[in-house]
């Protein structure tokens, strides 16, 4: 916490107990995501990102409302920091025609265009150049946006992500490859899968910016993200930030973990990216106990709206089915 | 074990029999030889005698029921030997053989079969089935079978021209533009061809409007009620039935043309009268005119083949033997025993064998065998007074010669009148075999055979 | 009117479109001043610049999903593959994306994109250069296949293509491009999922596609000498398919024929012959459908061998009689 000492003006804008709010809004989301799953409530199959809050609410913390992102299969953080509406991500993953996607997306490809989320995605890799074509449109038509691509350490093995990243590189593209390195691709530990330490360091290749943050400390993620945006922004090309964080649920739903030990995920669950922040605002005086303890109870309080909103919303019919195939 | 009692074939062109009536009861003793059931051919009426000896366990078919030929009739058997309830259809060992002679007959066959069921059993549930086997077993395309459909033509009886057979759109409207191609039963056109109704004018009552024999043989009656008013109704069987099919077919089949030409009958009169103490002598029998008649037209056939020729599909048939029908009105109708090959025949041979054919037919007692192999009939009137006739074809022959009485007539002879036994005979012929001329040319040699009979003993 | 190549044709439905429209750019390998490995964009970059005509690395996943990307934000990109083979490597983005975005997201988002690829054999380019892979494409909804197979048809089929608000998949026969037809000099439109028919008879019904269109045709005209009338239909886009035109055709004919030079197993052939087999065109057939398509092997270098592993003009002359029973 020390680093925090001396908080940058990025963050000193920045409404803190909204980023606060935010992380509980998302740890409530996963839990009762999870909860449904188990209850077979929900149908399918998801991805949870419960202690991976900070390296979602970091990242966007640092964009502009018209800066645009693009999401992975563990993507309902990067929706929700993003601005949207969990009544619509609750009401999607049960299928409803109130849902982001009607019910037709389900919880890996939960997308709100307008808010500039260009959507989560079931194919690992598959966001890489969907981020550099919007880029692309931001420099073609001088739109000043930039996008963030969030990606995962297994991602960073896909060919794509080479192809992308070097063509982001030679066109100096306004984008940001956010790397969430939660340690494990599925059951496949990073540091057996890649023969370097940080994924940052494939940067170099590139001839771009690399630079590793402590993916659970949401301050170190806004800055080092905040750094690569600014760059972006003023077409000094793409950048690679690497968030070192951990999910402290399975990879999806049918997961026993025994890839890794019960010690390690303890050891990861005494960084929660929450209760870093919580102490520090409270610490700095920035936040009472009390306060803090309402926002946790708001953000309970609309997750537990959002699945009544999501149970009272209409299925779609039978004549839906062939909606929305074509433009 | 049980054995099969079937329909036999008793004619080349027997497709069914017509039940007359059982010897045997069910649970009667059977010996080998004795006659079971008399049934009714295209040509004859014959009792069937049993090829097994046993228990009668089961007749399938009552009197009057058409049954095509090869069908299991009934079985013999040991008393308490179970049997199918219903009739089996074809008997095992004939499948066996059509199955390598055409692997179509047995499918036609089966089509015969149903059509006599439509007739006893419950009809619009036999229909699905029906249909269902044709539409199986057939190779016709799609346009084919709609067509089939929308012209209610049986499938099974399109000529296919595609490749192994396949029937195409077009094979199927060649057909109807040369058929009456309605939807009826096998039975309903066999009984419609046999009582000369136009099945255009019956109105089915099967489902799609196909015809039964119900309905042909409703439109016979109230087509014949205002004659029948008050007189009797005799059903159309038996050799009657036969001649009507026959003629009808010939005369709808053939383009008849009539020639006649008048005989002068002296020198044959006087043939006669030398040849009758002879003959009588020889064979016990009396030599009329027909056996000279006979005589000289299969003289006159000898030396134009072209008259002694039969239609056969895309084929003439020239007949190498001279094997004459002779017309001889039985009671029940008229029947065509045929003395083979004539041409080798003394006239005493010729009578004998004539008396013996005429008096069988009159007591129809012919065996089919006698009644098969024709080929040109002599149709004799000559003890009425008729002069002249148009007699009709008895197919698959291509000719018949009418025969009229000998009367005197006053005739020019050296530029003077005398009065001279003169006789008319009149030979009609199948125009698509036979022309004109050939044809007068074989009957302007009978007429010199017959005014000059010494000519037959060359 | 004046002649215009195939391959002229298409640059210049590109040329005009691109003047009025910014949105519009295209991207591809080889495409600036070499001018695309056909020659299709030659000149191109002297009028619209690097910018509009962006010459990519070799990297078929990430160009694809730039275009992708692109087409998601606003821009209505053409997208230019070598050969399309090379679909492979772009493949998920084609399919897993471009096809979907839309209905994944519920109706929301679209991508006008163009993906324009020359296929096919006889320029002796062996196996990996010379396929024709368009049945792929056709099987996945969400995206639509063209297939035009004169100059006048490409013009008209390429500018409805970029109109379209969805993904396009824009086959251009190799051996089509040298080809020529009257091209009217202003922009105009063919509507997609509009067959043409190219000659009209009464006998049988061709459908051909691509190059096989040019070979039915000069059967077609062989056969006209033995009195043989043969309707041959291009349906120009595979996606959507002219089904009424080709039904209308068999009902008239009673005979269909399908040629393509795609590989007949699984090729589109089949699709339009189980169309007909279940329209009511069924009851009008009066031969069994054929289908002429590549035999069921990798596209040989010997031109000998090339020309033989395709559908020749003698083979469409002995199938439409055989179909006749002429033989």
């Amino acid at each position: 916490m020390t680093q925090l000492v001396n908080l940058p003006p990025r963050v000193k804008e920045t409404d803190l107990t909204g980023l606060l709010k935010q992380m509980w809004l998302i740890r409530y989301f996963e839990e009762k995501v999870d909860e449904f799953f188990a209850k077979g409530m929900i149908h399918g199959t998801t991805h949870l990102a419960v202690g991976q809050e900070a390296s979602a609410v970091g990242s966007i913390a640092v964009l502009e409302d018209r800066d645009k992102i693009t999401s992975t299969h563990r993507g309902h953080g990067h929706c929700i920091a993003k601005g949207a509406e969990v009544n619509r991500m609750m009401a999607e993953l049960f299928g409803r025609t109130t849902g982001y996607c009607k019910g037709k997306g389900g919880s890996m490809h939960i997308a709100d265009v307008e808010k500039g989320n260009l959507g989560a995605n079931g194919i690992v890799g598959g966001g890489f150049s969907i981020a550099t074509g919007a880029a692309l449109t931001s420099q073609m038509k001088k739109q000043g946006y930039v996008v963030l691509c969030f990606f995962g350490d297994g991602a960073s093995n896909e060919g794509s992500f080479h192809e992308a990243v070097n063509l982001a590189s030679i066109w100096k593209l306004p984008v940001v490859f956010i790397c969430e390195n939660n340690q494990y691709g599925m059951s496949g530990p990073a540091k057996e899968m890649m023969n370097v330490e940080d994924v940052a360091q494939r940067a170099e290749a590139y001839g771009i910016s690399g630079k590793v943050v402590d993916g659970n400390d949401v301050f170190d993620v806004m800055n080092g993200v905040g750094e690569a945006v600014d760059r972006a922004r003023n077409g000094e090309g793409p950048s690679i930030v690497e968030a070192k964080t951990y999910r402290w649920k399975g990879h999806s739903k049918s997961d026993a973990k025994k890839y890794r030990t019960r010690e390690e995920e303890q050891e990861w669950r005494a960084k929660d990216p929450i209760a870093r922040l919580r102490d520090v605002l409270i610490e700095k005086g920035l936040l009472t106990e009390e306060a803090a303890d309402e926002i946790k109870a708001e953000a309970k309080k609309e997750i537990e709206d959002s699945v009544e909103f999501a149970k009272d919303s209409p299925m779609p019919t039978i004549d839906d089915l062939m909606e929305d195939i074509y433009a | 074990m049980v054995k099969e009692i079937f329909m036999p074939k008793l004619s080349s062109t027997m497709e069914v029999g017509t039940l007359l009536q059982w010897f045997k009861n069910e649970g009667d003793a059977v010996a080998v030889g004795e006659p079971l059931f008399e049934i009714m051919t295209d040509k004859i009426n014959i009792e069937v005698e049993s090829y097994e000896e046993g228990i009668l366990l089961k007749k399938y078919f009552e009197e009057d029921d058409e049954v095509p030929i090869n069908h299991v009739v009934g079985y013999i058997g040991e008393a308490g030997e179970q049997v199918p309830d219903s009739p089996p259809g074809e008997s095992g060992a004939a499948k066996e053989e059509e199955d390598v002679s055409d692997s179509r007959q047995p499918q036609l066959e089966d089509l015969v079969q149903q059509g006599i069921t439509d007739t006893t059993s419950e009809r619009t549930a036999n229909e699905p089935a029906e249909t269902e086997a044709t539409a199986e077993k057939l190779r016709a395309t799609p346009a084919a079978r709609r067509a089939a459909r929308e012209e209610n033509v049986r499938l099974a009886e399109v000529p296919g021209s595609g490749p192994k057979g396949r029937i195409h759109q077009g094979d199927v409207m060649a057909f109807t533009s040369s058929h009456t191609a309605l939807k009826a039963t096998p039975l309903a056109k066999k009984v419609a061809e046999a009582e000369g109704v136009d099945l255009k004018e019956v109105s089915g009552t099967g489902s799609q409007g196909k015809i039964y024999r119900a309905d042909v043989e409703g439109v016979k009656q109230i087509a014949s009620s205002p004659v029948e008013a008050g007189g009797k109704r005799v059903k159309l069987e038996g050799i009657r039935k036969v001649v009507a099919q026959r003629t009808l077919q010939s005369k709808t089949t053939a383009p008849h043309v009539t020639l006649t030409t008048e005989v002068d009958m002296t020198e044959a009169i006087n043939l006669r009268k030398q040849l009758l103490g002879p003959i009588e002598q020889q064979t016990g029998f009396r030599v009329s005119y027909t056996e000279i008649i006979l005589k000289a037209a299969a003289y006159s056939l000898k030396m134009h083949p072209h008259i002694n020729v039969a239609l056969e599909g895309n084929h003439i048939i020239y007949h190498e033997e001279i094997n004459l029908g002779l017309a001889v009105a039985a009671d029940n109708g008229l029947l065509v025993p045929v003395v083979k090959n004539a041409d080798q025949k003394g006239l005493a041979a010729l009578t004998a064998e004539c008396k013996r054919l005429g008096k069988a037919a009159r007591e129809n007692k012919v065996k089919p065998e006698e009644m098969s192999g024709g080929t040109f009939t002599v149709s004799n009137l000559g003890m009425y007074a008729i002069d002249a006739f148009t007699p009709v074809i008895n197919q698959p022959e291509s000719a018949i010669l009418g025969v009229g009485r000998i009367n005197e007539k006053p005739v020019g002879v050296n530029g003077a009148i005398e009065l001279r036994p003169m006789m008319v005979l009149s030979l009609s012929f199948d125009h698509r075999v036979i022309d004109g001329a050939p044809a007068a040319a074989f009957l302007t040699e009978l007429k010199e055979a017959l005014e000059q009979p010494f000519k037959l003993l060359a | 009117m004046r002649e215009l190549t195939y391959l002229e044709a298409v640059k210049e439905a590109m040329s005009q479109e691109m003047r009025q429209n910014e949105d519009v750019f295209i991207l591809g390998e080889d495409i600036g001043v070499y001018g695309g490995a056909f020659g299709v964009t030659r000149g191109m970059i002297e009028e619209f610049g690097p910018e509009r005509i962006r010459n990519t690395p070799i990297s078929e996943a990430a160009i694809s999903g730039t275009a992708v990307g692109a087409a998601l934000t606003g821009m209505r990109p053409i997208l230019e593959l070598q050969f399309s083979d090379f679909i492979t490597i772009a493949m998920d983005n084609m399919v897993n994306q471009a096809a979907k975005i839309r209905y994944m997201y519920g109706g929301k988002g679209k991508v006008p994109m163009v993906l324009r690829t020359p296929s096919g054999s006889g320029t002796g380019a062996a196996a990996q250069h010379s396929q024709s892979l368009e049945a792929w494409m056709a099987h996945v909804p969400g995206l639509k296949v063209v297939q035009p197979s004169t100059a006048y048809d490409a013009k008209g089929l390429l500018k409805a293509a970029i109109d379209d608000d969805n993904p396009v998949i824009f086959y251009e026969h190799k051996l089509c491009y040298k080809t020529k037809s009257d091209v009217p000099e202003e922009q105009y439109s063919i509507p997609l999922g509009k067959a043409d028919v190219k000659r009209q008879g009464t006998d049988v019904t061709i459908v051909a596609t691509a190059i096989m269109v040019h070979k039915s045709l000069e059967a077609a005209a062989e056969l006209e000498k033995e009195g043989i009338h043969v309707e041959v239909i291009d349906p120009r886009t595979l996606v959507p398919l002219d089904t009424e035109t080709i039904i209308q055709s068999v009902k008239k004919t009673s005979r269909l024929i399908v040629v393509h030079e795609a590989v007949k197993r699984g090729g589109f052939g089949g699709e339009i012959a189980s169309t007909i087999a279940e329209s009511e065109a069924f009851d009008y057939l009066d031969a069994p459908i054929k289908r002429l398509g590549g035999k069921a092997v990798p596209i040989p270098y010997n031109p000998e061998l090339e020309k033989a592993a395709i559908p020749t003009v003698d083979d469409i002359v002995a199938a439409v009689k055989e179909t006749l029973n002429r033989l």
